[in-house]
């Protein structure tokens, strides 16, 4: 933490965040000061706590689904109003779909092979028509095998199509040199043509 | 149409508006329960996209946003807090026992090492190792006082052995007396963990046995994590440590994880390893997640699990042919040894069984609590 001027300042590391290394890879992070944000993959609340910095009249809804570092993560909800912790599978969003509700953004991180998957199980339910998908895709926790490159163009493609609600991909940069192999997306959810008219 | 939320129970017009509301009281504790309950029921959940907190607000449940953030957050922290410390302290125990357990199987193997050495010099008949020995010892000491009624007798009084004086006698019979307690420590904790396993997880031990269910869920973390690798680390978890092992002594690489050592890996032959290992990992997987979610035991994932090996059994009768079989196990093994070990990469046809069965026998070895005592420091006297 540094005090400039009378104002509180903390460090960010973009390496230990991926929400840190997209900022610095200029994706425009569209979190307001009254944001609600469904973040999956809280972990022990590094980034959570940043986004909680920056929507201080909105909140985070932040879940994890392992329970040692939800204890970690316990302490910082503590100590924070708004952030509500939440120890679930994000692959399974019915099971706290009483407590979220409708969210401005939806920021994941949760290294798992069916990352899309979860995202548009998310996005269906909780993200509001003009809401936002922030997306840390890792290319390892998917498949060992293909090359990263490759997997990043089937992840935006199932992101594209394979789900409901399918998204349209506003921006996607890879992490390096602060994460590699990980490819930061930000997304929206696609209106289908016949909606438009 | 009916939506419940944490804080109650909604009835939307097909717009979405709220028309009446049924309100659970505001106490946190309860609204906690409450929340238990709605996590496990799949109806009303509210409809996409709506947002929950706009319409209690609109429909004045709450005083104001700040009023629902906070017993809202109230909630959550409670409940999560309950989950935690409920997932925890039982992993943790379980955790604690495997590794005591590994513990003991070490010291053991190295303690009955010892005494078959140290009796050895005074009575080198027995043909005993082991707990069998172990007690042997407590109970005779000097061969002299083999009881007439024992299958030693005879052996005893003919034996080439040394003499052992009272002094050594004392102090090789206590010897042999904490060993025989050791081994009782072990007993206890494989029936507690067998116990606590069944509990935490029904159907992972339903498809593991406890021991090497335990032993998945003591190296992954905890069940949570287990739950949440995905069935190709489930193959392979316990291969760190036997690489380790390799790196140290020369022990063969591992090629698996510890689910190789299920019986319906290792009794199966050699070229079908590999796939059942495959389906055996989706399924442990699969009951991992069971358990954290539902915790109901569900029998038919065995069923399950056997019909899918016996499918691969009747698919793949016979050994692969042999040209394409070896032609790609030698390139793999080449690469393998290319590691610490000397290697000198001839791997034909035949060595390759071989090569399987010493790995089968080192990991045996290391998972001793899954086999019998006796092997244990046969494998440790042997060579
Ligand atoms: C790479 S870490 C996230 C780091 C975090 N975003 C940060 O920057 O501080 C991934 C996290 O996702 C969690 N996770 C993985 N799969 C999950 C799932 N299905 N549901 C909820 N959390 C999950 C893991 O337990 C792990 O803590």
């Amino acid at each position: 933490m540094l005090f400039l001027e009378g104002i509180e300042y903390r460090i960010w590391d973009p390496r230990r965040s991926k929400l840190g290394a997209m900022v610095l890879k200029k994706f425009e992070v569209p979190l307001r000061k009254d944001s609600r944000v469904l973040y999956l993959g809280a972990a022990t609340g590094t980034t959570v706590s940043h986004v909680s910095d920056i929507v201080s009249e909105g909140a985070v809804y932040a879940v994890e689904f392992s329970a040692r570092s939800m204890r970690n993560l316990l302490g910082l909800a503590d100590r924070r109003k708004n952030i509500h912790p939440i120890l679930a599978d994000a692959g399974r969003p019915e099971r706290y779909a009483h407590l979220v509700g409708a969210v401005d953004v939806i920021f994941q991180d949760v290294a798992q092979p069916n990352q899309a998957e979860i995202a548009a199980k998310n996005a269906a339910r909780f993200l509001k028509k003009e809401g936002f998908l922030l997306l840390s895709l890792k290319a390892r926790s998917i498949d060992t095998t293909a090359s990263p490159k490759q997997v990043f163009k089937n992840e935006v493609k199932k992101l594209e199509e394979a789900f409901e609600p399918k998204f349209e991909i506003l921006k996607a940069r890879e992490l390096a040199p602060f994460h590699e192999d990980h490819l930061g997306l930000i997304a929206k959810i696609r209106v289908s043509e016949n909606e438009k008219i | 149409m009916k939506v419940e939320g944490w804080f109650g129970t909604l009835e939307l017009s097909p717009e979405g508006a709220v028309l009446a509301s049924v309100l659970y009281s505001k106490d946190p504790r309860e609204l906690t329960e409450r929340s238990f309950t709605l996590s496990e029921t799949k109806s009303f959940l509210p409809p996409p996209g709506f947002d929950l907190r706009k319409a209690s607000l609109e429909y004045g449940i709450f005083e104001s946003g700040a009023e629902y953030d906070s017993l809202l957050h109230e909630l959550t922290l409670r409940k999560a807090k309950l989950q935690v410390s409920k997932a925890l302290s039982v992993d943790q125990r379980i955790i604690q026992a495997v590794e005591a357990l590994d513990d003991i199987n070490e010291t053991t193997n190295s303690l009955s090492e010892r005494l078959f050495e140290w009796y050895g010099n005074h009575f080198p008949e027995t043909g005993l190792t082991g707990e069998p020995l172990a007690s042997f010892v407590a109970k005779y000491g000097n061969r002299a006082n083999v009881s007439p009624f024992d299958p030693l007798y005879e052996k005893a009084k003919v034996s080439i052995g040394a003499e052992l004086p009272e002094a050594d006698e004392a102090l090789i019979k206590a010897f042999a007396e904490s060993l025989c307690s050791l081994y009782a420590r072990r007993k206890q904790l494989e029936i507690y963990i067998e116990k606590s396993l069944d509990t935490r997880a029904p159907n992972l031990t339903l498809l593991a046995g406890p021991m090497l269910g335990a032993r998945l869920l003591s190296l992954a973390g905890g069940l949570s994590q287990l739950a949440r690798f995905p069935s190709s680390t489930i193959q392979v978890i316990g291969a760190n440590k036997a690489l380790f092992k390799h790196l140290r002594a020369r022990a063969p690489s591992p090629k698996h994880g510890i689910i190789f050592s299920h019986p319906l890996i290792n009794t199966a032959p050699w070229w079908l390893r590999g796939k059942i290992a495959r389906a055996l990992a989706a399924k442990l997987s699969l009951a991992a997640r069971v358990d954290l979610y539902s915790g109901e035991k569900r029998p038919e994932l065995l069923e399950k699990l056997e019909a899918k090996v016996g499918r691969i059994k009747a698919l793949y009768p016979t050994p692969p042919l042999k040209k394409s079989g070896i032609k790609a196990e030698k390139s793999r093994s080449s690469e393998k040894r290319k590691g610490p070990g000397k290697g000198n990469g001839k791997a034909k046809g035949k060595s390759w069984g071989q090569e399987k069965a010493k790995n089968k026998s080192c990991r045996e070895g290391k998972f001793s609590s899954d086999t019998k005592p006796a092997t244990n420091s046969m494998k440790g006297r042997g060579c």
